[in-house]
């Protein structure tokens, strides 16, 4: 991560305005490239003194350190091969501690015993230590673009490291977006906005009630990537920089490279209920991940929408229930019933879902064993008579 | 009623219609989840509050880890005896503030044994966990766990790095009864403060040599803590308590190429400052390093600052005057105490010693320790691991080269040097440029620790 020293920002009233890199960054990022290429085999300090200088052509400095941070961090080390680093310190120093001859004739005794080139003790003393270590340019460099989207995502993450709280509108994906903040700890609630507006998710940790703090900024960081992957999305976020809580807005047009793909589907039991549709369903279009549905203060999120090709008014939403306590399954039910979604079918594992029918009658359950019997859910389908 | 940990907070459950938690101290309502919550910090005395207003709790926080069993008892001084008395006596909450070198940490271990229930330890280096590790195993028979430094590891007494309990303590918050913070002089500035906030643990001991001075730091840390519950100054301890010194100061003098280049860069960044100044007269240095970095000018002269300590850090009348000091003094144990990583490696090759810098590992800093108790080095180069805390305890010269952390980093490294053994004298020499910042800043140093 970005030091906070390092993040190119415009301040404007309460507001941070995060400097992207651009197209028009590229002939000094390629400069910078360059430079990195000229000091392989060097220590990383040397490379960090030269570049506290001037470059050949003018780059803005915090851009500038922002692509120069993460250079270093794809860049690979170089490893001796015929000594342990550690190992060479300690018999060297301990020589040098016993013995009285002159400090160079020390260095020759200790390569010869070690049987490394004398001229290589030197080089290789603290080569695995981080600010010595020798720089060694990575199998595949990188090209100017390559590493201008590494260097937006590295300093729209920094800055939400120092969030205390998040709030994002987002459409699509947004299953993976809560899943992810739950598993970090984070506590997520749902604000409806009129007009069928998506909804607003408030992300925050526990703690953040008491202070503005920036415990959780790492998970709040971690979500980012995923971002790119909603169809849309608006986040506004209050971040710690230059010692205040400033506002710092981003959305689906802010140049953030996006994480890889997520999986398409949570289960195997969802994954292969999805294959036998395939089968089943001809006559209908089978959507995955549709919208998700407000139930008061949570959102639902059906697994699949069935839509009818020839009469698209005919929807049907489909939720697979994975639980695991009969409490858990009540609470699901209860804010399923909340959602008002007469057209939803709940699959039910049979072994868990007793006495649960009664008190939501607008549900359809479809208990199951194992597996989903697509042709029994598409009959339940046709059932509905919709 | 119940009141749950949930991640570092508490959660009340189950409210009698009778209570108003809002008159409360400390307990927000939480929106979110639509309940009561109070910070960690606060499980015991929201849970005694409650009691007084008759309310009966059938669940609530206490240490989850099991109490740690196997203590040999532990032999304080007079002077440490009464430290840990006037601590105990105050409900086992505060701060005890005793020189360096002064065995703080045996009034820890002490208290370790004492209160018997489960304890987290923090100290803020990872050097320093190791060394709490090994010394808790000369008192305490049981399974220590360590945080941090690669180790993740959980028993009825933890370790833990300042940053490790930072990041974990939502999930580890309701796992201790005890919580000893060495060095506590790091926390009250909200840097790292959730870690103590979100833990439920009531009892607390802070151990610092150098704590805040009156003021809003030193508020929050007796709020999280507890207040100074006794104090000691150097001065006022017995005489065999801390070894003996002698203090050198060598002046020394730049070679007149470098003093023009260190006077042209100082005042560029005098000059800038000043003007700064001008507009922001109450702004600290942080400030305009901070405001500085926006503009040209600004950067020239941070620039010209940091120039300006690189050369300060060692000059060649500095490297002159090490070598002949190590000449002199090779049959002692010495400590070199330098400004930053980059001259410790540069002293560490020149002069063939060891550095023991934060980017040496763990096993590494070990084995160098116990080569320098064994005698088979002779001396360390350290720019920040060995200026707090980290015991070594025959180490009788300190030669500071240079330093960046001001009165108590000072007051820290000479501290290493004085821990008491037969005969010993300890010798601190300091190499002070003249005509530089370091002639002030080395007079006031003095007179803090002398103070």
């Amino acid at each position: 991560m970005l030091p906070e020293s390092d993040i190119p920002i415009r301040l404007v009233d309460n507001e941070a305005h995060l400097d992207f890199l651009g197209a028009q960054d590229d002939p000094w990022l390629r400069l910078l490239i360059a430079e990195f290429d000229r000091f392989e085999g060097f220590p990383r300090r040397q490379l960090s003194e030269a570049l506290a200088g001037p470059m050949p052509r003018p780059a803005p400095q915090w851009k500038r350190r922002a692509a120069a941070r993460i250079l270093f961090r794809l860049w690979d080390r170089e490893r001796p091969q015929a000594i342990q680093p550690a190992l060479l310190r300690e018999v060297l120093f301990r020589c040098a501690a016993q013995s009285k001859a002159e400090r160079a004739r020390v260095r020759e005794e200790t390569a010869f015993v070690l049987q490394i080139p004398p001229e290589q003790l030197s080089r290789w003393l603290f080569c695995d230590l981080p600010s010595e270590r020798l720089m060694k340019r990575p199998t595949a460099s990188p090209s100017p673009q390559v590493l201008r989207q590494e260097t937006n995502l590295a300093i729209a993450q920094a800055a939400l490291m120092r969030a205390a709280t998040v709030s994002i509108d987002l459409v699509g994906n947004a299953r993976a977006i809560v899943r992810l903040a739950r598993l970090r700890g984070l506590l997520c609630s749902v604000m409806a906005q009129p007009n069928h507006a998506p909804p607003t998710l408030s992300l925050s940790g526990p703690y953040a009630l008491f202070r503005h703090t920036i415990l959780y900024g790492k998970a709040l960081a971690e979500l980012l990537p995923r971002l790119a992957w909603c169809n849309r999305y608006e986040l506004r976020a209050q971040c710690r920089l230059q010692g205040r809580l400033r506002d710092v807005f981003l959305d689906q047009d802010s140049p953030i490279a996006p994480a890889k793909e997520p999986k398409p589907f949570d289960s195997k039991l969802e994954q292969r209920l999805a294959d036998d549709l395939q089968q089943h369903a001809t006559e209908w279009h089978i959507i995955r991940e549709p919208e998700p549905l407000t139930a008061g203060k949570h959102l639902i999120f059906p697994d699949f929408l069935f839509q009818h090709r020839l009469h698209p008014e005919r929807r049907v939403l489909v939720e697979l229930a994975g639980f695991w306590t009969p409490e858990y399954l009540s609470q699901k039910f209860a804010r399923l019933a909340a959602s008002n979604a007469p057209n939803l079918i709940v699959c039910v594992d049979a072994e868990r879902a007793c006495g649960v029918q009664a008190a939501h009658e607008t549900l359809r359950l479809l208990p199951y064993r194992g597996h989903v019997d697509a042709k029994a859910l598409m009959a339940k389908v046709e059932g509905l008579g919709i | 009623m119940r009141l749950l940990f949930d991640r570092g907070t508490i959660v009340l459950h189950d409210l009698p219609s009778s209570l108003d938690p809002s008159i409360i101290p400390g307990v927000l309502w939480d929106p979110r989840i639509a309940a009561w919550r109070a910070p960690g910090r606060l499980a015991y005395p929201l849970a005694s509050e409650l009691r007084r207003r008759d309310v009966r709790l059938s669940d609530r926080p206490h240490p989850q880890l099991s109490p740690p069993t196997g203590f040999q008892p532990v032999a304080l001084r007079p002077y440490q005896q009464a430290a840990f008395d006037a601590w105990h006596e105050a409900g086992r909450r505060g701060i005890v503030v005793l020189p360096t070198g002064s065995g703080k940490t045996r009034i820890a271990f002490a208290a370790l044994a004492a209160t018997r229930t489960p304890a987290l330890c923090l100290v803020p280096t990872r050097a320093l966990l190791q060394q709490w590790a090994n010394e808790l195993g000369k008192y305490y028979g049981g399974p220590i766990g360590c945080l941090g430094d690669g180790q993740r590891s959980l028993a009825p007494i933890t370790v833990a790095t300042f940053a490790s309990a930072y990041r974990n303590m939502a999930l580890l918050g309701d796992r201790f009864g005890l919580l000893i913070v060495d060095e506590a002089h790091h926390f009250g500035n909200a840097r790292h403060d959730e870690a103590l906030d979100m833990a439920i643990a009531p009892l607390r001991l802070g151990l610092t040599a150098t704590p805040p001075a009156p003021g809003p730091t030193l508020q929050r840390l007796s709020t999280l803590i507890g207040p100074v519950r006794f104090e000691l100054k150097i001065s006022e301890l017995p005489e065999d308590s801390l070894a003996p010194f002698d203090r050198i100061t060598q002046p020394l003098w730049l070679e007149p190429e470098e003093q023009r280049t260190y006077d042209d860069l100082r005042t560029l960044y005098r000059g800038a400052f000043a003007a700064f100044r001008i507009t922001h007269p109450v702004a600290k240095w942080d400030d305009f390093i901070r405001i500085a970095a926006n503009t040209d000018s600004g950067r020239r002269a941070i620039a010209a600052w940091r120039s300006c300590q690189r050369l300060l850090a060692f000059p060649r009348c500095k490297q002159q005057a090490l070598a002949t000091w190590l000449q002199r003094l090779s049959d002692r144990k010495t400590l070199i105490f330098v400004a930053d990583n980059d001259t410790a490696y540069r002293v560490a090759r020149e002069h063939l010693l060891m550095p023991l810098t934060c980017e040496i590992g763990r096993r590494e800093r070990s084995v160098m320790l116990e080569h320098f108790r064994s005698g088979k080095i002779r001396a360390l180069v350290s720019a920040q691991v060995l200026n707090e805390g980290l015991d070594v305890p025959d180490a009788d010269v300190g030669i500071v080269v240079a330093g960046r952390g001001g009165e108590r980093e000072h007051t820290q490294r000479v501290g290493r040097l004085l821990r008491p053994s037969d005969g010993k004298r300890a010798l601190v020499v300091e190499l002070v440029v003249q005509q530089s910042t370091e002639v002030q800043n080395a007079d006031k140093r003095w007179s803090r620790l002398v103070a």
